[in-house]
């Protein structure tokens, strides 16, 4: 695995003017400052997180509001003699900051000391580079969203339609720092997101069309509108049908709600409850040690998911903040046409059931891989079933098989005889992704999805007996 | 914003258990250590001086209404590891040719406060390019230097930590010796917060809250059950220091005993009468009706976010439309003492007052800002009723949208005197139900109820016979208040907290509470929840 150490100085310009959030010399001298107001030895850590906003919602075809919001997360950890404590402040101010200190410390005081299960790991310098600055997102000004969203909303209101819909930049960037840990690891990074439902304004048709990437350039949004308002009027006036078991046409959004469960359990062997989760196979009677499905075929062996922080078309942060500490994430094959290879799990997990000394995190990013039927394709070979635009309201019954509830949401029309027949009634399904991913009949080309904080790239997914539970009223 | 629950939960866990490891003489001593104050404002600024200088600012720049708040919140939590958190908060939001814009900041200075207030009417302006689009804000009262705070009589944070924790672990000796390896598990967190609000009309105020919450399980018997009245509710620690918590703990404990001397059966799946306590009647109504008023989610304002609503044409279903059996009235304010999204002036500065959103089973009214009032104009005119918000504008912090949130909400009781107890007796069979987890679609128009733990019960001739396993409820909202039969009598009026009130992209929540007392209910179909078709 190639590596690039992301201390170096960065493709990034944090141009003159005042700068919306903090940047690594920001950081690093709001730490020192920070580590100079600790007295009484131990150790001090900071975690940062300074993020700018530039966003716009509509709705009924206008802007309803346009704003830019700032906000930082400081929070600061003193540990002396195992017991430690934390507190958080946005200031960046000498006076608030001493202050900040003198509260952890005088919280250290409160004498909760618990004897510190292992020490903390090394702090690793190197880190993968990832692609997530992009500064033409940066710089997108307010004049530029409200330009973009009038352009989307046109097509709608032509139609007599009605347009909500959501369009957002933000930069944010992440630090830590501590008295253990060398020198600040910083990086920065982008967010773009955009959204829109087009309702029929009798509330009888609804079509959602929405992407995100650290880059807007990577969003193509008056696609979205073309999308959302198609969807609209090919989803009106729908016929209900009994519930039951139906072959069903997931286009990535929908597969994606499904394959972020099964991404969501890799690190369920973890958790201290009763439900480990789908890949634990139970305890060893003798070492009292988790055993799990590693090297098990769990899934359809079309099936690849993998994790990859380099992987241009993801774009994460290279590391977890999580807990205070700080871990890389690294590349990962978790699921190999079909079979299980790798888990994910945190660094007490590692020490007491794996003896390693570092854990594995999961940033919930996956790339999952698909195949080459065209949607076309997958409804022509269709003699009776559904397609489906997303699903909504997603929970959890069982974490054990996950086993799901949710609804269908902007979009579901019933399949006959390799033809889209009529638009139908929203339904709720109770399934899980481990059943539907080993009932697998097409898949197709694996492309990104909207998912803002975990970027995601799912394949639409054709599958056999879907189970659907209920019919819903909800349009 | 920080601390997510979870974590606040999972660290507690670790306390809990490592309280039953160690026997209490091991436990470190606890130092005494002096009140902090707030720690953030060290240089002292003033938050009236800074929202009039960003309300001119927004002012100068060509906004017709502007209004500024400053938030400043202080949390402290007892937890592993204890934590504090403060965070400041300025927001201006600024009205231009009907378009809206906002800005915020962490930081209270003059200059930043002028760039917000010009920063927002900049946002405003790049869409009030556009169509022209009509906002009418109403006229409202002035509020001029008004200054309340939320009753409080014993402050946490002036409170010694220790105490505190020292109480805590005094309820955990004392519950380790009822036996029956019953143990218990505690986390407490405060918050307080400032609020400052000046608007272009004129109107300024400052508001303080005191918010507690106190969770305390009792682990008995491979079960988890929870006290259900110390909060979060709006008070200082005299909620937990006052309450009835070892009776509680005991009486839970009784429960937990005749619980499992039950016998256990499947789910069959049917249509029964249900008896709702009041834990269930809450999370009912906040899933149905208490979203499906909101005003704005009724007229398509968050059909890109959480979704629409059941209650989908306002103007036509007012007056008319049945939300429920005559039995269901169900009022809004903002006013109870100690519940959640009580307030003496909202977000915009509108004192809010008491509303019926269902009168004797009759959609009456929704959830109004001072924008979406103007909406219903015509359904006031006919009433004879002035179209004036209800003070339903609310955001978490001054770093967010004022958007318009759920108020607290308060089911009027049956006529009778009737309690739980009386109702279970009056049952010939069906089921009773403590707590369910209702789950909706996007418009809130149906749902599933999964049963959290162990908490439906077969009802045979008035008694509790067998606990019921497996069984979920499946529901339209309408359909299920329109079989309501009976409900509790005011003696059994129960103030809970909701949960959340979750809108906007990207979301924002605010609490608030609710005032039920337990129903009864016909034609409740009852479904196995994990059986697929």
């Amino acid at each position: 695995m190639s590596r690039a150490s992301t201390r170096d100085a960065r493709p990034f310009s944090l141009a003159a003017e005042p700068r919306r959030f903090l940047s690594r010399d920001d950081c690093e001298a709001l730490a020192q400052r920070v580590i100079g107001f600790a007295r009484g030895g131990g150790e001090t850590l900071l975690s940062i997180t300074s993020e700018w906003t530039g966003e716009l919602r509509w709705a009924r075809n206008r802007a309803t509001v346009a704003g830019d919001r700032r906000g930082n997360v400081i929070r600061i950890t003193r540990a002396i003699d195992g017991a430690r404590a934390q507190v958080s402040t946005n200031q960046t101010d000498d006076e608030t900051l001493a202050a900040a200190v003198r509260a952890a410390e005088r919280l250290l005081r409160l004498g909760r000391t618990v004897p510190t299960d292992f020490p903390d790991p090394p702090v690793p310098h190197e880190y993968p580079a990832t692609h997530i600055w992009s500064e033409p997102t940066y710089a997108q000004g307010a004049d530029i969203r409200a330009a973009a969203a009038r352009a989307l909303v046109e097509p709608a209101e032509r139609a007599g339609m009605l347009s909500a819909g959501y369009l957002g930049v933000m930069a944010r960037g992440s630090a830590l720092v501590g008295t253990n840990s060398g020198p600040a690891m910083y990086t920065p990074q982008t967010f773009a997101e955009c959204s829109m439902t087009v309702r029929d304004p009798k509330g009888t048709g609804s079509g959602w069309a929405g992407l995100s990437s650290y880059d807007w350039g990577r969003i193509d949004a008056p696609a979205l509108a073309a999308r959302a308002l198609e969807k609209c009027l090919a989803s009106r006036n729908p016929v209900a049908i009994e519930p039951g078991r139906y072959t069903l046409i997931m286009e990535p959004q929908a597969t994606f709600a499904l394959a972020r469960l099964v991404v969501g359990s890799l690190d369920r062997i973890t958790e201290e409850e009763k439900q480990l989760g789908p890949f634990a196979a139970g305890i060893d009677p003798f070492t009292g040690l988790r055993t799990t499905k590693l090297g098990r075929k769990v899934l359809d062996a079309r099936i690849t998911i993998e994790h990859d922080p380099m992987d241009p078309d993801l774009g994460v942060v290279p590391f977890t903040l999580e807990n205070g500490g700080i871990q890389p994430y690294r590349r990962a094959t978790w699921v190999d046409h079909g079979v299980l290879t790798k888990l994910a799990y945190d660094r007490g997990y590692a020490l007491h059931q794996r003896m390693e000394n570092e854990g594995f995190p999961n940033s919930g990013s996956f790339r999952m891989s698909g195949g080459d039927s065209s949607m076309e394709e997958m409804i022509r070979t269709t003699r009776r079933g559904l397609l489906v635009t997303r699903f909504s309201n997603v929970v959890v019954l069982d974490w054990n098989s996950v086993l799901a509830t949710g609804v269908t949401r902007d979009g579901l029309w019933l399949i006959e005889n390799g033809k889209i027949s009529r638009p139908v009634k929203n339904l709720r399904f109770t399934e899980s992704p481990m059943f539907a991913f080993n009932a697998i009949e097409q898949l197709g080309p694996p492309e990104r999805v909207y998912s803002p904080e975990a970027p995601a790239i799912v394949p639409a997914v054709k599958v056999r007996d879907f189970s659907f539970t209920s019919t819903v009223d909800a349009i | 914003m920080t601390i997510d629950r979870r974590d606040f939960l999972r660290h507690a866990t670790r306390v809990a258990a490592l309280g039953a490891i160690f026997p209490r003489s091991m436990l470190p001593r606890l130092v005494r250590v002096p009140p902090p104050a707030g720690w953030s404002v060290a240089v002292d600024p003033d938050p009236a001086a800074l929202a009039a200088t960003a309300v001119d600012a927004a002012r100068g720049a060509g906004a017709a209404y502007a209004d500024v708040r400053l938030t400043f919140r202080q949390w402290r939590g007892f937890g592993w590891p204890p934590s504090e958190l403060e965070e400041m908060g300025m927001g201006a939001r600024a009205l231009v040719n009907g378009y809206w814009g906002f800005a915020s900041t962490p930081y209270w200075t003059p200059d930043e406060a002028a760039r917000v207030g010009r920063e927002a009417v900049a946002q405003a302006k790049a869409n009030a390019l556009g169509t022209q689009r009509v906002v009418e804000l109403g006229t409202i009262p002035r509020v001029s230097g008004g200054e309340w705070s939320s009753p409080m009589q014993v402050d946490p944070f002036a409170l010694a930590p220790g105490e505190v924790a020292d109480w805590m672990d005094g309820l955990r000796g004392w519950a380790s010796e009822l036996g029956g390896g019953l143990g218990i598990n505690w986390t407490v967190g405060f918050v307080k917060e400032r609020r400052t609000f000046a608007s272009s009309e004129g109107s300024t105020w400052g508001q303080t809250f005191h918010t507690t919450s106190a969770s305390v399980g009792v682990d008995y018997k491979e079960r988890r059950w929870g006290l259900d009245f110390l909060g979060p509710a709006q008070g200082g620690w005299e909620i937990v220091q006052r309450a009835p918590v070892r009776d509680g703990i005991r009486r839970i404990k009784e429960a937990i005993d005749e619980d499992v001397a039950l016998p256990e059966k499947p789910v069959e799946v049917g249509r029964y009468a249900v008896l709702f306590d009041v834990g269930a009647m809450a999370a009912l109504l906040a899933q149905t009706i208490g979203y499906a008023t909101e005003l704005d989610r009724a007229l398509g304002y968050e059909a890109n976010a959480g979704g629409t609503s059941y209650l989908n044409d306002p103007l036509a279903m007012l007056g008319s439309y049945r939300a429920g059996a005559p039995a269901l009235t169900v009022t809004a304010n903002r006013g109870e003492p100690g519940a959640l999204a009580t307030v003496r002036w909202d977000d915009e500065g509108v004192a809010p007052e008491s509303f019926t959103l269902v009168k004797d089973g009759v959609l009456a009214d929704f959830q109004t800002t001072r924008e979406s009032a103007a909406w219903l104009a015509p359904w006031y005119e006919k009433t004879g009723r002035p179209a004036r918000s209800h003070g339903c504008a609310s955001a978490p912090s001054a770093l967010d949208l004022t958007m318009q949130h759920t108020p607290n909400l308060a089911l009027q009781p049956g006529a009778g005197d009737a309690d739980f107890d009386a109702l279970l007796a009056g049952m010939p069979d069906g089921l009773a139900i403590r707590q369910v987890r209702p789950e909706m679609d996007q418009q809130h128009s149906s749902g599933v109820g999964l049963n959290t733990s162990n908490s439906v019960y077969e009802v045979k001739r008035g008694k509790r016979v067998a606990v019921v396993k497996g069984a979920g409820m499946l529901f339209r909202a309408t359909d299920l208040w329109r079989n309501l039969t009976a409900l509790a009598g005011a003696k059994s009026l129960r103030w809970l907290p909701a949960g959340q009130s979750e809108k906007g992209e990207p979301s924002q929540t605010t609490p608030y509470s609710l005032g039920v007392v337990p129903g009864v209910f016909k034609d409740i179909t009852i479904v196995d929840i994990m059986r697929k078709a």
